[in-house]
């Protein structure tokens, strides 16, 4: 089981409430704007792109794309252990970057584009987070 | 650091984050530092050097990594360098030494590319070949940089305390003779922010 914050230390507000209770969901969720019709994330009450405030969740298809990533051999607190992990920035389908961790990759096989898809890991009984798997 | 380090020595150091090993991250220290800004006309009466601050610029563009627009590409170091530019009325070629914010060796590439000191993609060539080195032909990070001299988390006041002690010819065997025209730039967040200043003696 890959290292995480403990849950305690999650921020869990008005705006990000809907994002953590759709990962005890098995749902990765994210927002779009009512007005520009944009995909937002990470969650937020004004749009980026338009300034509106009127933004509504969405599940997001769960596939995306490597943008870019990292293989980090130094981590800290419950992460330190797990060194080495490939941490990426996914781009999602719709059209956001998230940061995530790419699970069981072999490193020939990392690369900027491979497919990736969405997969839920229950770290905790109140906590689970979206890491990615390669696609074959 | 007070030994030289050899280009055989950063590959050689431990992986932190690929690509980049332990000596190519800024180091963890203490520090502080201050600078005293006021009018040019109070600053003729001063015991030091007056240094002048002829241009100036900043720009943000995101909070987290994942939302920059494009990683290769340091915008906000590119909004705040056309202002500061623009103000002083110089360009890069006239800046006699540069003292760029170096949390990491890929911080200071994407920085010279977007201050137009060389073009996109060519920071790794244009500070080969010792250019950067003392004595090299691109005075750079004249005090050590935040890679080899400190870096207190906010390293950003040294940039200009650096600039103007070389303006003054304060600095000893380091020193770049003759420079009259410094660039500072810092660099905050995660690429997210950049703060760009021209000084100038008279």
């Amino acid at each position: 089981m890959p290292g995480h914050l403990p849950a305690s230390l999650l921020v869990q507000d008005s705006d990000s409430r809907p994002y953590w209770e759709g990962l005890q969901q098995g749902e990765l969720r994210i927002q779009r704007c009512d007005s520009c019709s944009k995909a937002v994330f990470y969650p937020r009450s004004i749009c980026p792109h338009c300034f509106a405030d009127q933004l509504s969740w969405i599940v997001a298809s769960g596939k995306g794309t490597v943008y870019s990533y990292t293989v980090a051999h130094q981590a800290f607190g419950s992460f330190a252990a797990d060194v080495p992990f490939v941490v990426a920035l996914i781009e999602l389908e719709e059209g956001v970057r998230m940061m995530s961790r790419l699970l069981d990759a072999p490193r020939e096989r990392v690369m900027v584009g491979a497919a990736v898809k969405v997969t839920f890991e229950k770290v905790e009984e109140d906590l689970t987070l979206p890491y990615f798997r390669l696609l074959e | 650091m007070r030994e030289p380090i050899t280009l055989e020595d950063v590959l050689n150091s431990r992986w932190v984050a690929e690509p980049l090993h332990l000596l190519d991250c800024c180091l963890v220290t203490d520090g502080g530092g201050a600078v005293v800004v006021t009018t040019a006309e109070r600053a003729r009466n001063t015991r030091k050097t007056p240094i002048h601050v002829l241009g100036h610029g900043e720009a943000h563009t995101h909070n987290t990594i994942a939302s920059m627009p494009d990683l290769a590409t340091h915008q906000a170091a590119v909004a705040s360098g056309r202002a500061a530019f623009a103000m002083a009325g110089l360009t890069p070629a006239d800046i006699d030494v540069a003292e760029i914010y170096d949390s990491f060796t890929i911080t200071v590439l994407l920085t010279l590319e977007a201050l137009g000191f060389c073009g996109r993609g060519e920071g790794g060539a244009f500070v080969s070949g010792q250019r950067t080195a003392p004595g090299g032909s691109f005075p750079m990070n004249t005090n050590g940089g935040g890679l080899s001299y400190c870096h207190p988390g906010m390293y950003g006041i040294f940039l200009l305390i650096e600039a103007t002690r070389q303006l003054r010819g304060e600095c000893g065997s380091r020193q770049i003779e003759g420079a009259r025209v410094a660039l500072a730039h810092g660099t905050g967040g995660v690429l997210s922010s950049g703060a760009t200043v021209i000084l100038g003696k008279d």
